[in-house]
């Protein structure tokens, strides 16, 4: 798969850039948020993108919602307890990295959604709870119930075409890696889609297929998967929260993208 | 024996075939369902529909006879909803349970939203049994039984001060969608898909327009006025949907669901799509019936017995889903589950009618 620009790369230019912008509040990129279990290469952590009025909100002290919608990941299926799922290990990583900001995270996990439902549900849930950031996991069940890609690719990009428009700031986080699905060529026609549309679309994406599928093959001794090999468990549900909690913050300091010829 | 052939009927067949074809996520036919060319989609027919059946009831003989008897059998009906919604809920569960196994495939555990049932049996179980846990597609049967349990509330308002019901109705609605309340989800967060506080409105214009007086009289009286005030306004829901137009959100909190096309709280521009829809296409069904009485006899029988044809329309819905995964999609094949599932409906409609036990015959009901 080609590779955006390198994460790393992006935001280490881009805090320079925030240091000159003069912020009413400064905010500190952490030295790192990814444990040792979960660490892997920046690169397959996520696709950068700008997350710019989560950082002005940031700076002006304000509380933070963010909103975690997509299918049984999100919910935690999988999970020893609800206190163990992706979105509750979230909030308090994020408070810790962004020290003094009060920080809810609302779970809308719904199991075994493909994104045409969960585009509906993102625009009846957006709408009530109006978050500042919408992560939004989504791929494997389209994948699975055989969605054409080129949908799926529509519903998607109609569905960020309407959070663009109502200044809703969204992350995708995409498809979970396991040994059987790699081998499947629906699931990797849409895992590509969606790679393609967050970088056309200059998104921050989480990498979630690269960074399971690293940590597999270098460590096969740490298993992020629970018994039945396909959901993830408590580890496997860290690692995800770090990984979007490191790619979130990184990514306050990384610029609003503006198209060729703007300034 | 079965009531003839009627356009309530016929048209609430149409809803079910599309119900089915809509919840088999990416197959072909379903990108020439209604909610391709209006805002509002199958649920709004259904439940307008409902509310106009009920007043059929409750303007029928039987019922001005002894109206606490008709009273009651709406809570039982209201029962048998809900133990549809439970048994077809615990079938649904059954067969991906068994999908699951057999095809060593344990991500169809979490399909239909039935991952929590399986992942906490106990809580989960609470759940369905409270409805408080809904199974994906599984979501209109909980509105209708909370509608059904609310229809002698609305029957006892309409006999004692018909003019009020309109008004209550939307003050209620107005309520719900300014300050966002909804029926909460448990043990998994959220709240319902449907919301029924903002469904009901539907509902009571169902049954307001079905009567022949009140709105019902003038909506009659000026039936060709309102056909060409409809045809504007089912233009402009087809642009909206074609063109995947949404508006958006204002930022005033309580404003937010009147202007959006928000499904769980039915914003009013779906109600108006859905409103222009009953003032545009009926009079089809005398056109339809007169080209093909066979035809319209078909999904007329689906619409006569729609309790059990939603219910086994659902679970042969979760088998297209699981044979999608099985087989792939296609043309062929997504021809295929189509078709099969028509034919499942029919013959489900057609035990339902001539051989079933009488806890699903319903053909005496207009209430399906």
């Amino acid at each position: 798969m080609v590779h955006g620009k390198s994460f790393a790369a992006l935001v280490a230019g881009c805090c320079l850039a925030l240091g000159l912008s003069a912020p009413a509040r400064s905010i500190d990129l952490p030295q790192t948020i990814l444990s040792a279990a979960c660490t892997v290469p920046e690169n397959d952590v996520a696709t950068a993108g700008s997350l710019s009025q989560l950082g002005t909100k940031l700076r002006s002290g304000q509380p933070i919602k963010i909103m975690a919608i997509g299918s049984s990941s999100t919910f935690g299926i999988g999970a020893s307890s609800r206190v163990h799922t992706y979105p509750s290990d979230l909030r308090p990583l994020m408070t810790a990295a962004l020290k003094n900001t009060k920080i809810t995270v609302v779970n809308r996990g719904v199991s075994g959604e493909v994104a045409a439902t969960t585009a509906q549900r993102i625009r009846d849930e957006v709408e009530v709870e109006r978050p500042d950031l919408l992560l939004w996991q989504l791929g494997t069940n389209d994948a699975l119930s055989r969605v054409p890609p080129d949908e799926f690719a529509s519903t998607v990009n109609t569905t960020l075409d309407w959070l663009q428009e109502n200044h809703i700031e969204v992350a995708l986080i995409g498809l979970q890696y396991t040994s059987k699905l790699a081998r499947d060529a629906n699931y990797i026609s849409i895992r590509d889609v969606l790679f393609k549309i967050a970088k056309d679309r200059h998104i921050l994406y989480i990498r979630r297929y690269a960074a399971m599928q690293f940590i597999a093959r270098t460590r096969r001794n740490e298993h992020l998967l629970s018994a039945d090999q396909f959901h993830l468990n408590d580890l496997g549900y860290e690692c995800m929260a770090e990984q979007v909690a490191h790619a979130v913050v990184a990514s306050l300091f990384v610029k609003r993208f503006r198209p060729a010829g703007h300034k | 024996m079965a009531r003839p052939t009627n356009a309530i009927d016929f048209w609430r067949g149409c809803a079910l075939v599309t119900i089915a074809i809509d919840h088999v996520p990416g197959n072909l036919y379903v990108n020439y369902t209604l909610h391709n060319y209006a805002l509002s989609d199958a649920s709004e027919i259904f439940v307008f529909l409902a509310g106009w059946a009920l007043r059929l009831v409750a303007d029928g003989r039987a019922a001005r006879a002894d109206p606490s008897a008709a009273q009651w059998r709406l809570v039982r009906r209201s029962g048998r909803l809900y133990l549809s919604q439970v048994v077809f809920s615990l079938l649904a569960l059954a067969i991906l349970a068994v999908a699951a196994n057999w095809l060593q495939a344990p991500f169809l555990y979490d399909w239909n939203a039935a991952g929590p049932v399986f992942a906490e049996p106990l809580r989960g179980l609470i759940g369905l049994f409270t409805l408080l846990t809904q199974l994906g597609y599984f979501n209109i049967l909980p509105l209708y039984v909370v509608l059904m349990l609310g229809a002698p509330l609305w029957i006892m308002l309409y006999r004692a001060r018909p003019a009020l019901l309109l008004p209550v109705s939307l003050a209620l609605y107005i309520v719900a969608l300014a300050f966002h309340i909804n029926l909460p989800n448990w043990p998994a967060p959220g709240s319902w898909f449907l919301n029924p506080l903002a469904w009901q409105l539907i509902f009571v214009l169902g049954f307001s327009i079905g009567g022949k007086t009140g709105i019902g009289l003038l909506a009659r009286r000026h039936h060709r006025a309102l056909f060409y005030v409809s045809l504007p306004i089912l233009a402009l829901g087809w642009a909206a949907s074609h063109w995947h137009y949404a508006p958006v959100s204002p930022m005033t909190p309580w404003l937010r669901l009147f202007v959006s096309f928000n499904k769980t709280f039915e914003s009013p521009a779906r109600i108006l799509n859905m409103l222009a829809l009953a003032a545009a296409v009926p009079g089809l069904f005398e056109v339809f019936h007169r080209i093909g009485a066979s035809v319209t006899e078909v999904f007329a029988k689906l619409g006569r017995n729609s309790l059990s044809v939603f219910c086994v329309g659902s679970l042969a819905s979760l088998v297209g889903q699981i044979y999608r995964y099985v087989v792939g999609g296609g043309f062929a094949n997504d021809t295929m589950i189509v078709l099969s599932t028509l034919l499942v409906l029919w013959i489900t409609a057609w035990y339902t009618e001539n051989l079933s036990p009488r806890l699903w015959r319903a053909a005496a009901s207009p209430l399906g």
